[in-house]
């Protein structure tokens, strides 16, 4: 066994022949130690047999966005390997496999994070495999070239299979610095290589969390306490027991979760003997209520986090003296406020997890973007150690942040446990919209302050958030340079469970933000898109030295650049220009999820025949996102956020009456069909750069771009989404 | 409770649940045939979509009481090892993200193609809007028909 302590790769002979690679994720110290002790149990990273085949173990959880094959390309590359010999397997969670970051799937961060490592594997492999072919042609390894499973001895032609080679090179000594391919040389990456799902999906094979059989296994649905933190006085189950199949009925506790602050719902659990009898008897329950909180309704929370705006006196980050410049007389002060309200994640495939609590251990089969979480909250619920705990990760029909929570496998622990049964809790999309983890609800108070010159010398922002527990991170920072800056960031208890949404904070400020530049750009008579080029050709320095500070820099510097280019770009393919004609209306908004930068140019047409007075035509994107490791793939992406972002935009938000969500299914919360889609042409910046994340970077920017596009086509500023008809009423008479 | 015979896929099948099961449940739960999908039960997403008699129907709102003498094809169905035109050209184009509603849009698009060969972009609206997709493959899906309608017809 080798073992190469600075890269914690390990390599060994495969059971039955051959060669297989073990790996250490980066973070995971307790690992690194383990491997460096012999103590790490093999894991199988990657494996080649003496057939050739070529079994890759994808660690990150395959949502929809693509990584189940962005990942293998990367190693394919390095490795040199056949596309075609490579075949996945799901790594169950294993903390002994991945420490807790790399054991989470989200931010748009799997390519980014995992770019190096995959790299540094399959180039380790690829030089173990060449250096087994020199050993057995006896030439210097530096004269044979890697391609399609082959190392190749350019000399004589020979060529050895890497099945041929694979035992051979298990026995090496693991390189310590195996050199990386350039980006020309890559052969894969770039490559619009086709989705490793697609062909399970299209049989209806793909192995979906709520397809888990289990032997045994009995189905649970459970009636949810309607208002949050609401509590469980007590039930009469006459009816629901009558229902065929029905096996027995249990309440549920509101359970505190191992993560602070996080709670499972209290409820009423039907358990039969499939999920329809479940369902149907779930109807016929009587529950008393307690709604402890007495449910507070939208419109009040609504008048919370202005007041709570408005009160707001410290500020969290200054520079300069915005208030003596907005005191002067001789300045004008500029001002607008945004609402982003709740939306829903209306996941295609409702929430659901199987758990098999057998007293000294616990199996559950769950699609998760956190294995870790998932683990945590089992040993909270069952007190095993982690060694007795088997999680299986599945494939998630959509997840966007929901699938970051561990609620269902929490409920299906339970059941498990009160039952000694396998149990599947499937939800209800009643229960899914009803009781989701909502994108927070967001209001942003933007000022400027503006001098006679018609100079932009302050800017002022006060965002408030609702929030209960981890639901992202805030986001305030600006990319545009302003000379005094005061920004106050507060958060508001949410009157509903609040989650991770497909780009979280980004998606909450950005449609303020981008919204204020487009007000400001027109009061000042500029054009929005030079506008912003130029608040952003400005020296970048370093306002103090603490850590802080840091932070803010390194920000600035970062993007600064991607920013430029973006909007370079837009402005030398002529792609905005406002529209000269009533009724239609063009506008842009940029922004950036962690190091993308994206920006939409969208169009759209007044039309009092649709839904929402409105239709988009078209929306045409910029994006600087480093190398793009898959065009076809990433194309997807984009598109995709842009269609989530337009049923927010249109369809979005949630309707809250008494601490009730009022919508409960598609009817109630519209979804954008396949009738209502715009047009796209995405324009990705050519960049040899590592690649950044492209699952959420498409969407913040588009609904700032549309409102703006609607202010275009109309003269009438909305401020909040989802754009209703009547908001566009003053237009449409006047036409 | 009752006994009721079924024919699926060309098998005949016999399962004992309540009449107003709906034929969704009887695939997932009693066939255990889980490339049916659950979306919403009330027919608004489409992601249960299977041919009954070789219409698109969606099968979380037909009970089973009512399937005597009917027809039922799946996604498991629709062909042999998944050469079906349709799920050809959904594999040439690459639609599938998370794939979930992916069964559902090929069917209601195989019933769509077998009632009008070549359909306009319009026809592809209208057949195709009763099928969601969250991920926004909606683009790949109007491509993928086409390009289904094209091998059809060749």
């Amino acid at each position: 066994m080798k073992t190469n302590r600075r890269n914690f790769i390990k390599v060994s002979a495969l059971a039955g022949g051959g060669f297989m690679m073990a790996i250490a994720m980066p973070g995971s110290a307790a690992l690194s130690r383990m491997l460096n002790n012999g103590q790490a149990e093999l894991n199988n990273f990657l494996t080649i047999d003496t057939a050739g085949n070529i079994v890759f173990k994808l660690t990150k959880h395959e949502m929809g966005q693509g990584s189940g094959t962005g990942l293998p390309m990367i190693l394919a590359d390095e490795l040199g390997a056949d596309w075609s010999k490579i075949s996945l397997v799901r790594s169950a969670y294993d903390p002994k496999f991945t420490s807790r970051e790399m054991g989470t799937t989200g931010g748009s961060s799997t390519i980014d994070k995992m770019w190096d490592v995959l790299r540094t594997a399959g180039a380790t492999a690829r030089e173990m495999l060449k250096q087994a072919a020199a050993s057995r042609w006896q030439v210097d390894v530096g004269t044979l070239q890697v391609a399609n499973s082959e190392v190749i001895n350019p000399e004589s032609d020979e060529r050895l299979s890497f099945g041929a080679l694979a035992a051979d090179a298990a026995s090496l000594t693991v390189p310590e610095n195996p050199p990386l391919k350039k980006s020309e040389e890559f052969v894969y990456i770039g490559q619009s290589v086709k989705n490793l799902i697609t062909k399970d999906v299209i049989t209806g094979k793909a192995n979906y969390g709520i397809n888990v059989e289990v032997e045994g296994m009995v189905y649970a649905s459970i009636e949810k306490c309607p208002v949050y933190k609401g509590t469980l006085v007590d039930f009469d189950d006459t009816e629901a027991r009558k229902v065929s199949g029905v096996l027995d009925i249990i309440p549920v506790p509101q359970m505190m979760g191992a993560v602070e602050g996080h709670f499972v719902q209290t409820g009423v659990a039907v358990i039969a003997k499939s999920t329809w009898s479940a369902i149907k008897a779930r109807k016929k329950l009587r529950i008393n209520w307690d709604y402890e909180t007495k449910g507070v309704s939208l419109p009040e929370l609504e008048t919370r986090l202005t007041q709570k705006a408005e009160e707001t006196e410290e500020a969290i980050f200054e520079r300069g003296d915005y208030e003596a410049l907005k005191s002067a007389d001789e300045n004008e002060v500029f001002t607008a406020a945004y609402d982003n309200p709740y939306q829903a994640h209306a996941l295609m495939e409702p929430i659901n997890a199987t758990a098999h609590y057998k007293g000294d251990s616990c199996e559950v089969w769950v699609g998760t973007q956190s294995g870790e979480r998932v683990s945590r909250e089992i040993i909270k619920l069952t007190e095993l150690s982690i060694e007795k705990i088997t999680i299986n990760v599945c494939n998630s029909g959509g997840s966007f942040g929901r699938r970051f929570y561990a609620d269902s496998t929490m409920e299906a622990v339970f059941l498990s446990k009160e039952l000694n049964l396998p149990v599947k809790v499937t939800w209800t999309r009643e229960d899914e919209i009803s009781h989701d983890y909502f994108h927070p609800y967001q209001k942003s108070i933007f000022e400027a302050v503006i001098t006679p010159e018609k100079k932009v010398v302050g800017w002022h922002s006060s965002i408030t958030r609702t929030e209960n527990y981890h639901s992202g991170s805030q986001q305030w920072e600006i990319p545009y340079y302003f000379p005094n800056v005061r920004t106050f960031f507060e958060f508001e208890p949410s009157i509903v469970h609040t989650g991770a949404w497909r780009s979280v904070a980004e998606h909450s400020s950005s449609l303020g933000r981008e919204s204020f530049m487009d007000e400001l750009a027109i009061k000042l008579e500029r054009d929005p898109l030079e506008f912003r080029m130029s608040l952003l050709d400005h020296e970048i320095t370093r306002i103090g030295t603490d850590s802080f500070a840091d932070t803010v820099y390194n920000y600035e510097t970062l993007l600064n650049g991607r920013y430029k280019e973006v909007l370079e770009t837009i402005k030398s393919k002529g792609w905005y220009t406002r529209s000269s004609t009533p009724g239609k209306g063009v506008g842009m908004a940029i922004e950036n999820f962690g190091r993308t930068v994206c920006a939409h140019i969208a169009e759209v047409t007044i039309d009092a025949s649709t839904y929402n007075g409105f239709k988009v035509d078209r929306i045409r994107s910029v994006v600087h996102c480093g190398t793009v490791v898959n065009p076809h793939l990433g194309l997807g992406q984009i598109e995709g956020s842009i269609i989530l972002a337009l049923s927010a935009l249109q369809y979005g938000g949630v309707e809250i009456d008494g601490g009730r969500v009022t919508r409960s299914n598609f009817h109630d919360n519209r979804l954008v069909r396949i009738d209502e889609v715009p047009e796209f042409d995405v324009h990705f910046i050519p960049s040899d750069e590592p690649p950044n994340g492209l699952g959420e970077p498409g969407t913040p920017p588009l609904a700032p771009a549309v409102l703006n596009a609607l202010y275009d086509a109309t003269g009438v500023r909305v401020r909040k989404i989802p754009v209703l008809k009547e908001d566009l009423n003053t237009f449409q008479t006047t036409v | 409770m009752a006994s009721f015979q079924l024919l699926v896929n060309g098998q005949q099948h016999s399962v004992d649940v309540d009449a107003d099961t709906p034929l969704l449940w009887v695939l997932r739960d009693e066939l255990k045939l889980h490339g049916t999908k659950y979306g919403c039960g009330i027919a608004q997403c489409g992601a249960c979509t299977v041919h009954i008699d070789g219409l698109p129907i969606r099968a979380c709102c037909f009970p089973i009481g009512k399937l005597a003498g009917k027809n039922v094809t799946t996604i498991e169905g629709l062909s042999e090892v998944g050469d079906h035109p349709v799920q050809l050209a959904w594999q040439e184009i690459d639609v599938p993200q998370c794939g979930y509603c992916q069964t559902g849009q090929i069917m209601t698009a195989a019933a769509l193609l077998d009632r009008n060969p070549s359909p306009s972009d319009e026809d592809i609206s209208r057949a195709m809007k009763g099928n969601l997709c969250r991920c926004g493959t909606y683009p790949r899906i109007k491509k993928a028909i086409n390009e289904a309608a094209k091998t059809r017809m060749s």
